[in-house]
């Protein structure tokens, strides 16, 4: 089914506390079977994202990049599976991450998702994370988020419990 | 139990093909112990104690069981890989001959004695479904058309194109339930929503009776969706030797 141009929401982030702390505002809008994908480059904030997130589901472990562990689960009110597809060449590697990514009763984050988008399913939330000024590791983070399938019916919800992060776009790309 | 002619037929049958894995032993076609799981996705830790449990209610230790039966998909696919490798395990180290069937076929063996046509119908995830067609024959139930992958959308039209006279049965028919009921299905309830060992021994045991059996290291998952794809990182430009 061809989809139609995805809906955008873009935020600013001042920093890894700020981008914790939109996580964790978007978190109140996720449900059992949701699946985030967060692309970004290395030190962009796509596992500040998934903390924020994780601990607002009531995770009290702690969230690490799971870029060497390639899958983690964490237990919460919700459950969460964080996984990274980093490291994987083909598109069906995924499966190999195991049956608890995108499963019906968790919220599954994927770091990089975008590059196995035909194994993912059509309903979900795309975040990237980009820094401001490239040249500079402490510059804003600039959060594109965009609604695909189902997901569209939240974006207005989104865009109100992220509104205090709803930024200009005059650096993005 | 059953029949007292002939040599012992114990056969241990494996199903972790889906969210709900069973594990049951089954002497002839009478199904003699059976464990399975409600809680989903942890098929590791659990066959092993599940096959421990069912010897045990059976009176019945490892050198006793004369075959292996495995659901071979189409499903999860760790749950699917976990299955067949711990029944190509048991089966390897005590050269036992394997049957492999499909979950879906397993599925259709429940509503053998429905007088139509029935659809058995898996959740695949992202949106999808995996699906079969069959009907009553003599001695059980034959498949009418090649499984398929498709979404709802697909299956609704094919149920359509068979004149809506159908009974859909398994875990997508009762997700995907409006849409399929729309095209005019019937919908099985949620007791038959999965495979079950206990389903997949007896469907199995003639099998086993007849030899047609398949070597351990022969057993292939049944991969329906469509041909893989190599991540383009380059294109996409991945930081090569970065820690991601």
């Amino acid at each position: 089914m061809p989809e139609d141009r995805p809906a955008r929401i873009t935020l600013r982030s001042g920093g890894p506390d700020d981008t914790r702390a939109l996580a964790a505002a978007l978190a109140s809008l996720l449900r059992p079977g949701d699946v985030v994908s967060l692309s970004g480059e290395l030190g962009a904030g796509k596992t500040c994202f998934v903390q924020g997130a994780a601990q607002a589901l009531g995770v009290t472990e702690r969230v690490t990049s799971p870029t060497f562990m390639l899958v983690k689960s964490y237990a919460g009110d919700l459950p969460v599976v964080h996984g990274d597809v980093y490291r994987l060449d083909r598109v069906r590697d995924v499966e190999d991450l195991g049956d608890e990514l995108l499963a019906a009763d968790v919220v599954t984050f994927l770091e990089w998702g975008d590059a196995v988008r035909s194994f993912l399913p059509p309903d979900r939330l795309e975040v990237e994370l980009l820094l401001d000024d490239p040249e500079d590791i402490d510059a804003d983070r600039v959060l594109h988020l965009e609604v695909h399938g189902t997901w569209a019916a939240r974006a207005a919800d989104l865009a109100t419990a992220l509104a205090p992060w709803v930024g200009p776009t005059a650096h993005a790309c | 139990m059953g029949r007292t002619d002939g040599a012992r037929v114990l056969i241990l049958a494996i199903e972790s093909s889906t969210p709900r894995s069973s594990v049951a032993l089954a002497e002839r076609d009478v199904v003699v112990a059976s464990a399975s799981l409600g809680v989903p996705q942890r098929h590791g830790e659990f066959l092993g104690p599940a096959l421990q449990f069912c010897l045990e209610q059976a009176g019945a230790s490892v050198g006793d069981v004369t075959g292996v039966a495995v659901g071979v998909g189409p499903g999860l696919f760790t749950g699917l890989r976990v299955g067949i490798a711990t029944a190509q395990t048991f089966a390897a180290a005590r050269s036992l001959p394997v049957v492999g069937l499909s979950g879906l076929d397993v599925l259709a063996f429940r509503s053998r004695h429905v007088g139509r046509l029935v659809c058995t119908a898996l959740d695949a995830r992202r949106r999808e479904l995996f699906w079969a067609f069959y009907r009553q024959a003599p001695g059980g139930m034959q498949q009418v058309a090649e499984p398929q992958v498709g979404d709802a959308g697909e299956l609704a039209a094919e149920i359509a194109a068979q004149g809506g006279d159908c009974l859909v049965v398994g875990d997508g028919g009762l997700r995907y339930g409006d849409e399929l009921a729309a095209a005019g299905a019937d919908l099985a309830g949620p007791a038959d929503a999965w495979p079950d060992a206990a389903d997949l021994a007896q469907l199995a045991v003639p099998r086993f009776l007849r030899e047609e059996t398949h070597e351990p290291q022969s057993l292939q998952p049944i991969y329906l969706r469509r041909a893989d794809a190599r991540i383009g990182w380059q294109e996409r430009g991945r930081m090569h030797g970065g820690a991601g």
